[in-house]
């Protein structure tokens, strides 16, 4: 099988009746990888997404050239419901994506889709409630549930499919810091253990930091900088638009490396870095 | 003793049936079992609430018939039939999950599977309609919206609720529909579930209910 989880080779998208929202885009997602995709309003992040799971052009129609391949097979053609059982994706709007009256059935209702056997359907929803932290919740209205706890059941319904690929589009845009850094400490938990190849648009990349390998930024439509996450930051950090994307921790760590000359660490949590600017720096003058 | 959402349909259509074809007292003690039948499931604000309301729509019928020339008896009747056949909707709604509900249809009475599924849909998406009507009150008042004034006026004062409140329920639908294509919606929905088998108790209520549909045709050879 390919190492290559997503490819978009020369693609280009424009919505029916609207200008072009993607221009020559061209990107390999590894497989295994945790990449970010960030970039300012109206970027085509979501555009982007999208695409990966055939959504664009296949249901929404338009324009478009190019093509999406995922796990090495070009997508054209087919069902984006067959696509989706292997590339999951979470909308942003995550409230309006669930479509059932409780829990169980709201993981079920893709598994049942797909011919999965009532047996092998239980068995799944009991261990995506599980892989979520939701234990024994089948039988909740989704009224019952918090908001918190009603987008990790909208994960659960994503991961029961058990896709090679998980896409979220802006997960903890309406949640609050620890609710956003505990979504994606979970994310990174299913990544680890299932080995899963991740993909996450956030406009905030500090929550991603401790977690992304690699890093997409996206401005007008186009791929402005694409590669692994250290390469990309230090590209994105003499851009003049896209360097407030990074964590503010690494323009910290960038700045201070080109003001003194210095290699630091590659930081991904604030007690690294801690660590790090007390030894090189201590006393407040450098050593 | 466990029905399943068909025999309790069943006994609904039943019960429409019997209102017009037992005496007025069977149809009376219908409606004692009901609201008993009702009470015991479900004994909330809402359910009272949903008796209260019925009882003064059937008065308000019964005031019309009166008004229109029927007479006493007949509207008292006419009254008492609606009433209990709409008590056994509710009696239905309370006791059971609109999913099998929905899945009786489909499996057993063989209804399009999107028509069963818009059953379900309205009623996962009322709380959130409830909700967004909420916030967009609660927004609209802090730019200045205000249902004071004569009848036409709040009218077209709430125009500025309903318009934004119309467009993000069309941004939801449009997001469900999509979800629901990503999902595989189809007529595996409802195929793949596990089939609903009708047990000893089905089949004796679905017998009584025979029995007591088919009352015109045996009362007069037994002498009832």
């Amino acid at each position: 099988m390919s190492e290559i989880a997503l490819r978009l080779t020369d693609f280009y998208y424009a919505y029916p009746n609207s200008d072009i929202m993607l221009k020559d885009i061209s990107l390999t997602v590894e497989k295994g990888s945790f990449t970010a995709i960030a970039g300012p309003s109206g970027a085509g992040k979501t555009t982007l997404c999208r695409a990966m799971t055939g959504i664009v052009p296949y249901y929404y129609g338009g324009r478009y050239a190019g093509t999406v391949e995922v796990l090495g097979e070009e997508i054209r053609g087919k069902k984006i419901s067959d696509i989706a059982m292997h590339v999951g994706i979470m909308l942003d709007d995550y409230e309006s994506q669930m479509v059932s009256l409780t829990a169980g059935e709201e993981i079920s209702f893709s598994l049942l889709n797909h011919g999965f056997s009532p047996d092998e359907v239980d068995a799944r929803v009991h261990e995506a409630l599980n892989d979520v932290g939701l234990p024994d919740r089948e039988n909740y209205q989704l009224d019952e549930l918090s908001g918190g706890q009603r987008q990790r059941l909208l994960l659960a319904s994503v991961l029961a499919t058990r896709p090679d690929v998980l896409i979220l589009d802006e997960p903890v845009s309406a949640m609050d810091p620890d609710g956003a850094r505990s979504l994606y400490q979970l994310v990174n938990r299913i990544h680890k253990d299932h080995d899963m190849t991740v993909v996450v648009v956030e406009h905030d990349l500090n929550y991603l930091l401790p977690y992304m390998s690699h890093m997409v930024l996206m401005d007008h439509g186009e791929i402005a900088i694409s590669g692994t996450y250290e390469e990309a930051a230090r590209k994105a950090y003499h851009h003049p638009t896209l360097c407030g994307n990074l964590p503010e921790l690494w323009q910290l760590k960038l700045g201070l490396e080109e003001k003194n000359g210095i290699a630091l660490g590659s930081w991904r949590y604030e007690e690294e870095a801690i660590a790090e600017l007390q030894k090189h720096f201590r006393g407040g003058a450098r050593e | 003793m466990k029905l399943t959402a068909f025999t309790r349909l069943i006994l609904v259509l039943a019960v429409t049936a019997w209102v017009f074809l037992l005496p007025v007292p069977a149809v009376a003690t219908i409606l004692a079992l009901e609201l008993v039948i009702l009470l015991y499931i479900k004994r909330d604000r809402m359910t009272m609430a949903a008796i209260g309301t019925l009882t003064v729509f059937t008065a308000m019928m019964v005031v019309l018939q009166l008004l229109f020339g029927s007479k006493l008896y007949v509207a008292l009747t006419g009254g008492l039939r609606m009433f209990v056949m709409t008590t056994a909707f509710l009696c239905l709604l309370a006791s059971t999950k609109i999913q099998d509900i929905a899945q009786a249809l489909v499996e057993k009475f063989h209804m399009p599977y999107e028509y069963a599924f818009m059953l379900t849909t309205a009623l996962r998406f009322v709380p959130d309609f409830l909700s967004d009507s909420a916030i967009t009150l609660d927004a609209q008042s802090c730019r200045g919206y205000s249902n004071r004034g004569n009848a036409l006026k709040r009218l077209f004062a709430y125009l500025a609720v309903v318009k934004p409140l119309v467009m993000r329920a069309v941004a939801k639908s449009d997001t469900l529909a999509l979800s629901m294509e990503l999902k595989g919606f189809g007529p595996n929905t409802y195929r793949n579930r596990r089939p609903m088998k009708l047990g000893l108790g089905d089949y004796l209520m679905l017998l009584i209910t025979i029995i007591l549909c088919t009352y015109p045709l045996w009362s007069k050879k037994v002498g009832l």
